[in-house]
């Protein structure tokens, strides 16, 4: 396995921003069958760290491919672009404006009458805007319109990051 | 006629024979050794037809140790010599052992590397020392039971164990002479034995609580690959807890205000008889029969519904962690196919009523729970060693805890979060602080705090003959790399210069389990009051920041470009700033940070124009 080439190659996927989640799984799991370190129990100490690197990798390559946020940016960073570095920071408007009033509504959800219920629909609103980011961004991405591919790339950024603080959210309105 | 075969040098003239190895179940309070034979999976018993060695271990002088069930007998007449429950101290400083505050009638004395050191009639003992002599006795009952000498062993450990404890437990095996195959999380252990006796599919939640300890793993079971998904516990949970909740009761039935030591070992003694009685009978009679006191109170009778009153609220916060686990894991209790028994404080009825209701399934107890965990590791270590050729059991576990590395203002950068899948590689970039900063402390932490003194400390190193750069131009690319066994290595290298430091991380202590339980429970609980301390802490750096580059920026050039007044404005400024960033609100320091910035905006323009001027100029002589 030559750990210098790109995720889609080593997990034998091609390229691109739709994946079948189930392939990749399958994928993943006969490498990490063929590689993983307890594979390599008997060999040497040489081989056994090699096994190790492999492994990281596979799980590495599997996290990011899995993830489609984490996938979009690779895409992205494959083609020489880095969009989430700190400069690249211009939003439309419109979304920023989206984006204080979702967040407002998360403020206001531990004050309302049924918190569960109100974390629900607002996962949901979230679920589907990413949905649809993931569908533009793939549209951008086949597209190789990658200026805009990357700014759905930020965009998706942004809901998966509501998306964690809502989920410790709730875990804290839980306990 | 058959031609007689000769083996090459160093194979085996048998190529079926079977590699000789074992999982050893390395316990709290007792230890068990398990290995597979006709592919079954069974624990070995001594000579005595035992399975179970208490994991005690007694010093004699000019004696060898004696462990188990001898050095058990000895527990009370004489203490001091006779270690129980070195478990707990695997790992740990002499600090923490401190710390702890446990009773414990030993006697602790520091060496160089911070391990406390138990001093007995056979000399100092080390935590290390007291574990390898327990699974010395292991190895050879599995040699003697084997008839021949092991390839090497798979050790179970709690899958909440942090990296100090981990390296510890290796320390021990290694220190015994055994070849350590793996370290296996006790629940993963669990779901292997489960998983390959019933050829279970899907998801699986492994219910393990111990006497003192609390782990539940969420796995995946799928064509002989065990991933697990998320991993939690609490480990301040036990079958104790239970036993000092009936004593409690029993103490307010019978109005007995307070106890001796004496009074309160006995009590537990039988509060823990009577709850083993009630997963049989309805109602169980708990005596005072050789009650240690003046006055014997009368017996006192306990009913199953007044027990499982008693254990509900511990039973609870089980059933919390588990919800969370399930969470982490991103799944619904719906989702879980099977639900696994592990560890002797399962046997209470009322804990797999519980967790039955909360699965809406009943959970599985066919195994041993006592003996589940060795079971499983005796079937990985027969899988490592190649005797299961063909088999394609494969187990991907996690990291317990975050791991992360101190930054500015004592913050705690995470670099791997827990639950991620190990073997695991990340690299990190830092940058320097200070111009000129030639040298930098790598600090590798673990836990899920946001402040450097909540989290465990597991090693220091520092990277040395970085070339002297502007503040921030240095790029130093920190990488973690955490094995199959869930061990640390973290190396460090300057990227423009190659300059580069690793460590092992090998430290002298590690974690408690109970400060690993306090710091997920306290990441939760104190989410807020990490918010206000690290928006405080951020504020002060970029405070300090600020004022350096200003004082720098006056030394070199306030007699140039500003007047007096001007002068004295941005001083009088300055004070307030250090003045607010020795308070504790971190909007008073941001609010003035702002106001210095304004207040030295005009200073920082006129020193820009100079130097464009001073660049400009030096092009004109250039040119000419």
């Amino acid at each position: 396995m030559d750990l210098t080439l790109d995720y889609f190659s080593n997990l034998a996927l091609p390229r691109g921003y739709d994946v079948d989640l189930s392939s990749l799984a399958e994928h993943h799991r006969q490498l990490q069958q063929q590689y993983h370190p307890d594979r390599f129990a008997a060999a040497s100490a040489a081989e056994q760290r090699v096994a190790v690197q492999i492994a990281s990798y596979l799980n590495q390559a599997y996290a990011v491919l899995r993830s489609p946020l984490r996938r979009a940016i690779y895409l992205l960073e494959l083609e020489g672009l880095d969009p989430l570095a700190p400069t690249n920071t211009s939003m439309p408007m419109d979304f920023l404006l989206q984006q204080m009033t979702l967040r407002e509504s998360m403020e206001e959800l531990a004050d309302s009458a049924d918190p569960q219920a109100a974390i629900d629909d607002l996962a949901d609103e979230l679920q589907a805007m990413h949905g649809q980011l993931q569908k533009a961004f793939a549209q951008a991405y086949a597209g190789d319109d990658f200026t805009a591919a990357e700014v759905v790339a930020r965009k998706l950024q942004f809901i998966d990051k509501l998306q964690q603080e809502l989920n410790d959210l709730e875990g804290r309105l839980l306990d | 006629m058959a031609l007689l075969q000769i083996a090459e040098p160093g194979q085996s003239a048998k190529p079926h024979q079977r590699k000789l190895a074992v999982g050893i179940d390395l316990g709290t309070t007792h230890s068990l050794v398990a290995t597979v034979r006709s592919s079954n999976a069974e624990t070995l018993p001594n000579s005595a037809g035992e399975h179970l060695l208490p994991s005690v271990v007694r010093y004699r002088l000019d004696e060898l140790p004696q462990v188990g069930a001898k050095a058990l007998a000895h527990v009370v007449d004489d203490a001091p010599n006779t270690i129980m429950s070195v478990k707990r101290l695997m790992g740990r400083g002499l600090e923490d052992v401190k710390r702890l505050g446990e009773n414990t009638p030993y006697v602790f004395e520091s060496c160089d590397n911070g391990m406390p050191m138990l001093r007995t009639a056979a000399g100092l003992k080390s935590p290390v020392q007291v574990s390898a002599d327990i699974l010395r006795v292991l190895a050879q009952r599995g040699e003697a039971s084997l008839g021949g000498e092991l390839v090497g062993a798979v050790i179970t450990v709690p899958a909440y164990f942090d990296d100090a404890q981990r390296q510890a437990t290796k320390d021990a095996a290694q220190l015994a002479g055994i070849q350590v195959l793996r370290l296996l999380n006790e629940p993963t252990a669990a779901a292997v034995a489960y998983g390959l006796d019933s050829e279970q599919q899907g998801t699986i939640a492994v219910f393990d609580l111990g006497g003192g300890t609390f782990d539940i793993s969420v796995l995946r079971m799928h064509q002989g690959v065990f991933e697990v998904l998320a991993t939690g516990g609490d480990s301040a949970l036990g079958g104790d807890d239970f036993d000092h909740a009936i004593a409690s009761w029993v103490c307010a039935q019978r109005g007995i205000d307070s106890l001796d030591i004496k009074q309160q070992r006995f009590l537990l003694r039988q509060a823990r008889a009577a709850k083993e009685c009630l997963s049989q009978l309805a109602v169980a009679n708990l005596s005072f029969a050789g009650w240690p006191g003046a006055s014997c109170p009368l017996d006192i009778e306990l009913s199953r519904a007044q027990l499982n009153e008693l254990l509900d609220p511990v039973i609870a916060k089980t059933l919390r962690a588990t919800k969370k686990t399930l969470r982490d894991a991103g799944l619904s209790v719906a989702e879980v196919g099977e639900v696994v028994m592990v560890g002797g404080s399962t046997r209470a009825l009322r804990v797999q009523e519980k967790v039955g209701e909360l699965f809406g399934k009943a959970p599985l107890t066919s195994i041993d729970p006592d003996r589940v965990v060795a079971l499983g590791a005796a079937r990985q270590a027969d899988v490592l060693v190649g005797n299961q050729a063909g088999e394609e059991m494969l187990l991907l576990d996690v990291l317990p805890l975050s791991l992360g590395l101190e930054t500015m203002g004592g913050l705690v950068e995470k670099v791997i979060d827990r639950n991620t899948p190990i073997p695991v590689a990340r690299a990190q970039d830092f940058t320097t602080y200070q111009d000129g900063q030639t040298a930098m402390a790598i600090h590798v932490l673990q836990g899920e705090r946001d402040l450097v003194q909540s989290c465990r400390s597991l090693s220091r190193f520092e990277l040395r003959g970085i070339p002297p750069m502007a503040a921030g131009a240095a790029k130093i690319r920190v990488t973690f790399q955490v094995d199959a066994d869930g061990l640390l290595e973290v190396s460090a290298r300057e990227l423009t210069s190659g300059v580069a430091a690793s460590v092992q991380v090998k430290p002298s202590y590690g974690l408690s389990e109970d400060q690993i339980a306090e710091m997920i429970k306290a990441s939760w609980s104190n989410v807020e009051e990490d918010r206000s301390a690290r928006s405080l802490r951020e504020q002060q750096v970029e405070a300090d920041r600020l004022l350096e580059a200003i004082a720098a920026a006056m030394q070199a050039d306030a007699e140039r470009l500003l007047n007096e007044a001007e002068q004295q404005l941005v001083v009088t400024q300055m004070e307030a700033l250090i003045a607010a960033r020795n308070g504790d609100d971190h909007h008073a320091i941001a609010k003035q940070i702002e106001v210095l910035s304004k207040a030295t905006d005009e200073f920082a323009a006129r020193r820009m124009d100079d130097s464009i001027k001073k660049a400009l100029a030096g092009q004109a002589v250039e040119d000419l």
